[in-house]
C-alpha cells in the first residue's frame, strides 16, 4: 500500500534508459528510412513525419514486389530459417523429450548442463569450430569423405565438390544454422515437456494406450505450446543472422536478408536503403514478435497474481 | 538386442542413443577447437603435438598486443556493462513489479521487447542513434557499453523479477508492520533477499557482454576498440594461427568460470539449482 | 514489559473494501474494546483477513474509518501505525538471525545498543524462548518460529496486537497448547488481541468476544457462549457447532414464544426469534434432543428411525431420520452403558422448547458446511 509513485520512481532511470536507447533509436531507423541522402552518400534523418521522404522505402518495396535482388532474398532467408527450425525441431525434440521426461537423479544435473552449456560458449567460437572442422583439410571433412557422406551430398547438389563445405554452400548455411541455434531450441521444449503432467501420460496408459500413442495424443499435443514458443524464439534471431553465412560460406550466393542489411548499413554507403530494409525485416517480425511478448505476459501476469 | 531395445521399463534406448549423440555432436567440436588452441605447430586443423606457446610466447595471448587490447577491451566492456546493467535493472524490476495502474503493462511490453528483437536491428538503430542523434560521443567504447547495456538490461529485469514474484510481498509488510518506511523495507528486506538473484544476474550480464558480437561490432569506432569476438569473425576465415583458439578458449574460461560461481551462490543461497535453470529460460 | 496503559480499543466504522466489483468487507461496525481477545470467525472468503489488514494498514479501504483510541488511521501507512501484526506465514526475515528479526523495529526507536539488546532479550523470555537469540530462522520448528513472529511484535509494546490465523500452519496438539499460551499472554499483558481464524473450536476457547463474520458482513458479535447459545441467525448457528435445522411455519403463542408447524406437527419454539411469523428456519442443538423410546407421549415430539450410530469414544451421535424425512443428529455422552439405540431402531426424539431456537434470515450467502477445515485466507 505504498505511494503509488514510490515505484515509478524507482522504474524510472530504467524506463529512460530504454525509451532513449531502444525506442528513439528505433526511431532513428524510421527517419533515416524516410529520409535521404545528402552529397556525401551520408543519411539524413527526417524526423517530422510530415517531411518524410517515401523514395528510398518505395525503391525497396517496388523491388519486393516485382521480383528484385531484396525479394531473392527474402525468400532465401525465409527458406533457410524455415528448413533450420525443421532440422532443429527433428533434433531437438526427441533430445528434450528425453532430458525433460526420463532422466533422473544424477544425470538430470549433468544432462541439463550438456544442454544449457552451448548457450553460454561464444557463438562465433561455436562456428570457428566448425570452420576449423570442415576447412579442406579438417578432421569433419575427412571423416564425411570417408564416410561417403559428401559425395551423397555433391550427387544432391548441395555440395559443388569434395572439401568444399566452407565455398559458399547453402547446406552448410543451414547446418551451421541448426548447430547454432538448436540449443536455443531445446530449452523452451525442456521447459515445456517437462510440466506436462505425468499423471495424463498414465491415464492414457491406464486407458489402454501404448507407448507411442500415448505419445502422440496426449504428450505431442500438450507440448505444442512450447514448440511455437521455442520455434519463435529461435526464428527470431535467425532473421536477422548474417554472420553465420558470412563464417561459414562467404559467398554472396548465401546471403540472407541479415547480410543484404549489413552491406548496405554498417559496410557500406546505402545507409537509407539498409534502414528500409530494416523496417521491412521488423515489420515482418512483428507478427512473431507480438505473438512470444503475449504469451510470455500471460504467464508474467498469472506469476505475479499469484504473488 | 531387441528385447534389449523392447525393455518397457528401461529409458527409451533410441532416445538415449540420440541424446548422447547429440549431446557429443555439440560440444565435441568446441572441445577440439579448444584443444588446438594447444597446438605445438600452426595448423588449426592438423594437430602437432601439445604446447602452451599460443598463450604464453610472443605472438600468444598473453603478449601479442592485439589480442591482448581485444582481451581487454573486451573484459572493460564486461565490467562496465555490469556495473550499469545491474542497478538499473533492478529498480526497473522493483518499479515494475509494484506498479500498479496505467502504464505498467507498456512499460513490461518495452522491456520485454529488446529480448525478442533481432540483433542486427538494434544495431542499425543504435548505429543510426550514435550517428545522428548523439554525433559528439562517436563511437567506440561509450556507445558499445550503453548497446550492451540496452539489450542485457531486460535480462537483468526478467531474473530479479522471478526471484521477486517467488519472494512475495509478505516480507515488506512484515517490515512496514514494525516501523520501516519504504525505502527501508527494500533496503534492509528486499535487497538483502534479492542478492543472490542480483548476483546472478551481474553474472549473465558479463557473459553475455563479453560474448557480444553484433551490437558491439555495430557500435566499434577505432581499432582499439575490437572486442574478442569481432576478432574471431575476422580472422576465423583468414590464416590466423591457434593464437584464435586461444583466445577464445580464455573468453570461455572466463564466461564459464563466472556463471558458474553465479549458479553456485544463487543455490546456497536461493534454494534448488532448478531455480536458476528455471530463471535462465523465463525469458 | 513496561505496565501498558489500559488503551488499544479498534473501532471500525462502516469499513468497506471493494476489489473492483466485490465488496470483500461490505461496510462492517465493530467494537474492539482495550484489553480483549478479539475474534473473527469465519469461513473462507468472508472478510475477516481483508478487514485484519485493513487495521494494519496493507489495504487501503475503500470507505468508512479504522479508529484507534479515539483516532482514525485508515489513511495512515502500516509504519506508521502502533498496531503490530503477526502473520499466518509468519514471515521471519530469512537473512537475520532471532535477535536480529526481534530487534527489527526496534531500530526506529533510536534506542541504544545495550537497551536493545536487553529488549530483546525480555521479549525472547516472554515466549520462551531465552537460548534462542543466535539460531536462524530456518533452523527453528513451527512452534519455534511462531514464538519469534510474537515476540517480534510484542518487543515494540503495540496496543493492539493482530494475529492472522497463526495456528494454522501448526499440527493439531502443538496447536492445542499454543492457544493456551496465547491467552495466557494476551491475559497477563492486557493488550488488545484481535486474532482470525477459521476454525470455530479455536475461537471458541480462545475469545472474549466473536465476531462472526460471512460475506463481508457481521453476522454476530457476542461472548463465546452467546455465538454458540444464542445464535441469531441460521448461518451463525451453522458454523459454530452441529445445528439441526428444521423448517416450518411460525404462528403466536403467547409471549416469548411461538407455535412452529414443521409438516404436520407442531411444536412451541420459546427462544430466538420467537416474534418471526411465517416461513421461519428453528434449530436445536444436537446435544439439547432427547431420545427417548418408542411412541413417547408428549408435545414436541417426532418418531424416527436410527439410521446410523457412531461411536465418538466420549460420546455418541445417532443420525435419525425422522417423519417429515429430514435427518437429525443427537448426541449422547458415553456413562459407560451400552450404545443407547441401534441402528435400523425406531426412537421418539423429544424437541424441548426452550432448546428449540427460531433463528433470522442470515445476511450473506447461506448454506456452508459447518467447521470445515479449509485452509483459509479470509
Amino acid at each position: 500500500m505504498q505511494s503509488r509513485w514510490t515505484w515509478r520512481l524507482l522504474a524510472s532511470p530504467g524506463v529512460l534508459w530504454l525509451s532513449v536507447f531502444f525506442l528513439v533509436a528505433f526511431y532513428a531507423v524510421v527517419a533515416v528510412a524516410f529520409g535521404n541522402q545528402d552529397t556525401f552518400s551520408a543519411p539524413v534523418p527526417f524526423w517530422k513525419p510530415w517531411d518524410w521522404n517515401v523514395g528510398y522505402m518505395l525503391a525497396v518495396l517496388r523491388d519486393l514486389w516485382s521480383g528484385g535482388q531484396y525479394l531473392t532474398v527474402f525468400v532465401r532467408t525465409f527458406v533457410f530459417v524455415a528448413v533450420s527450425l525443421a532440422l532443429s525441431l527433428l533434433i531437438g525434440y526427441p533430445v528434450a523429450y528425453y532430458a525433460a521426461r526420463h532422466v533422473h537423479g544424477r544425470w538430470r544435473g549433468i544432462v541439463l548442463v550438456s544442454l544449457i552449456l552451448p548457450f553460454w560458449i561464444n557463438y562465433l567460437m561455436r562456428m570457428l569450430a566448425w570452420i576449423n572442422l570442415l576447412s579442406p583439410d579438417g578432421w569433419a571433412t575427412k571423416v564425411l569423405h570417408w564416410v561417403g557422406i559428401d559425395h551423397v551430398f555433391i550427387w544432391l547438389g548441395l555440395l559443388a565438390n569434395e572439401g568444399g563445405w566452407l565455398d559458399g554452400q547453402p547446406s552448410t548455411v543451414i547446418l551451421a544454422l541448426v548447430y547454432g541455434y538448436v540449443p536455443f531450441l531445446i530449452l523452451p521444449l525442456y521447459a515445456s515437456l517437462d510440466r506436462i503432467d505425468q499423471r495424463q501420460i498414465e491415464a492414457a496408459r491406464d486407458l489402454g494406450a501404448g507407448p507411442f500413442s500415448a505419445f502422440r495424443r496426449v504428450t505431442l499435443p500438450l507440448s505444442v505450446p512450447g514448440i511455437l514458443a521455442g520455434s519463435v524464439l529461435v526464428a527470431l534471431p535467425m532473421f536477422g543472422d548474417y554472420y553465420t553465412p558470412d563464417l561459414v560460406s562467404a559467398s554472396p550466393k548465401t546471403n540472407i536478408i541479415g547480410n543484404q542489411i549489413d552491406e548496405l548499413t554498417r559496410q557500406g554507403s546505402e545507409k537509407v536503403t539498409g534502414a528500409s530494409l530494416t523496417l521491412v525485416l521488423s515489420a515482418a517480425m512483428l507478427v512473431l514478435m507480438v505473438y512470444y511478448l503475449r504469451t510470455t505476459r500471460a504467464a508474467g501476469a498469472e506469476a505475479t497474481a499469484e504473488a | 538386442m531387441i528385447a534389449w531395445l523392447r525393455n518397457p521399463w528401461a529409458r527409451p534406448r533410441a532416445l538415449v542413443v540420440v541424446t548422447g549423440a547429440y549431446i557429443l555432436w555439440s560440444l565435441l567440436p568446441v572441445a577440439l577447437a579448444v584443444m588446438f588452441a594447444f597446438n605445438a605447430g600452426r595448423s588449426r586443423t592438423t594437430w602437432q603435438g601439445f604446447s602452451f606457446r599460443w598463450f604464453t610466447s610472443q605472438v600468444g595471448v598473453f603478449h601479442d598486443p592485439a589480442l591482448q587490447s581485444a582481451l581487454k577491451h573486451t573484459l572493460l566492456l564486461g565490467v562496465i556493462c555490469v556495473a550499469v546493467a545491474t542497478p538499473l535493472g533492478v529498480t526497473l524490476a522493483l518499479g515494475l513489479q509494484r506498479w500498479r495502474g496505467r502504464g505498467a503493462g507498456t512499460v513490461n511490453t518495452m522491456m520485454l521487447l529488446p529480448l525478442v528483437t533481432p540483433e542486427i536491428v538494434m544495431g542499425v538503430a543504435l548505429l543510426l542513434l550514435f550517428l545522428k542523434v548523439f554525433p559528439g560521443l562517436g563511437l567506440g567504447t561509450v556507445p558499445q557499453a550503453i548497446g550492451q547495456v540496452t539489450f542485457t538490461l531486460s535480462y537483468v529485469v526478467v531474473i530479479v523479477r522471478g526471484r521477486l514474484v517467488s519472494i512475495g510481498k509478505e516480507y515488506e509488510e512484515a517490515a512496514a508492520d514494525l516501523g520501516a518506511p519504504p525505502h527501508d523495507q527494500i533496503l534492509r528486506v528486499v535487497l538483502p533477499l534479492l542478492a543472490p538473484a542480483i548476483v546472478a544476474s551481474a553474472a549473465v550480464v558479463f557473459a553475455l557482454s563479453i560474448d557480444d558480437f553484433v551490437v558491439t561490432q555495430y557500435l566499434s569506432g577505432a581499432p582499439s576498440t575490437t572486442t574478442v569476438p569481432m576478432l574471431l569473425y575476422a580472422s576465423a576465415r583468414g590464416a590466423p594461427t591457434p593464437a584464435l583458439n586461444a583466445i577464445a578458449t580464455v573468453t570461455l574460461v572466463i564466461t564459464l568460470a563466472t556463471l558458474s560461481l553465479a549458479f553456485l551462490v544463487y543455490r546456497r543461497f536461493a534454494g534448488g539449482g532448478d531455480a536458476a535453470v528455471v530463471a535462465a529460460m523465463e525469458m | 514489559m513496561s505496565e501498558h496503559e489500559l488503551q488499544g480499543e479498534v473501532r471500525l466504522e462502516e469499513l468497506t473494501k471493494r476489489f473492483g466489483e466485490v465488496a470483500a468487507v461490505d461496510g462492517i461496525d465493530l467494537r474492539m474494546p482495550p484489553g480483549e481477545f478479539f475474534t473473527m470467525l469465519g469461513p473462507s472468503g468472508c472478510g475477516k483477513t481483508t478487514t485484519l489488514r485493513m487495521i494494519a494498514g496493507f489495504e487501503r479501504p475503500t470507505s468508512g474509518r479504522i479508529v484507534l483510541d479515539g483516532v482514525d488511521v485508515a489513511q495512515v501507512p502500516a509504519h506508521r501505525r502502533n498496531v503490530n501484526t503477526v502473520f499466518q506465514s509468519y514471515a521471519l526475515f530469512p537473512h537475520l538471525d532471532v535477535a536480529g528479526n526481534v530487534a527489527f523495529g526496534l531500530k526506529y526507536r533510536r534506542l541504544s545498543k545495550d537497551d536493545t539488546r536487553k529488549r530483546v532479550a525480555q521479549a525472547l523470555e516472554l515466549v520462551q524462548l531465552g537460548g534462542f537469540a543466535q539460531r536462524k530462522p530456518g533452523q527453528l520448528s513451527g512452534g519455534q518460529q511462531q514464538r519469534v513472529a510474537l515476540a517480534r511484535a510484542l518487543v515494540l509494546t503495540p496496543r493492539v496486537l493482530l494475529l492472522d490465523e497463526p495456528l494454522g500452519a501448526l499440527d493439531a496438539r502443538l496447536r492445542k497448547g499454543l492457544q493456551v499460551e496465547l491467552k495466557a499472554l494476551q491475559a497477563e499483558l492486557g493488550i488488545t488481541f484481535v486474532f482470525v481464524t477459521h476454525d470455530q473450536e479455536e475461537a471458541l476457547t480462545m475469545s472474549d468476544r466473536v465476531a462472526v463474520m460471512n460475506g463481508g458482513r457481521v453476522e454476530q458479535a457476542g461472548s463465546p457462549r452467546e455465538v454458540y447459545e444464542e445464535p441469531s441467525t441460521e448461518f451463525v448457528a451453522d458454523f459454530l457447532g452441529v445445528s439441526n435445522l428444521l423448517a416450518g411455519h411460525a404462528s403466536a403463542d403467547g409471549a416469548g414464544s411461538c407455535v412452529l408447524k414443521v409438516g404436520e406437527r407442531t411444536f412451541r419454539a420459546a427462544q430466538g426469534a420467537t416474534s418471526s411469523r411465517g416461513e421461519v428456519k428453528a434449530m436445536i442443538r444436537p446435544e439439547r434432543i432427547v431420545v427417548e423410546q418408542h411412541d413417547t407421549p408428549g408435545d414436541n415430539r417426532l418418531p424416527g428411525l436410527v439410521e446410523r450410530a457412531v461411536f465418538l469414544g466420549s460420546s455418541f451421535e445417532l443420525h435419525v431420520r425422522v417423519v417429515g424425512g429430514d435427518v437429525l443428529k443427537a448426541f449422547l455422552p458415553n456413562d459407560g452403558t451400552a450404545m443407547p439405540a441401534a441402528e435400523g431402531a425406531a426412537v421418539t426424539l423429544h424437541l424441548p422448547p426452550d432448546a428449540l431456537r427460531v433463528l433470522a434470515p442470515s445476511a450473506g450467502p447461506s448454506e456452508v458446511e459447518p467447521a470445515d477445515p479449509v485452509a483459509s485466507s479470509g
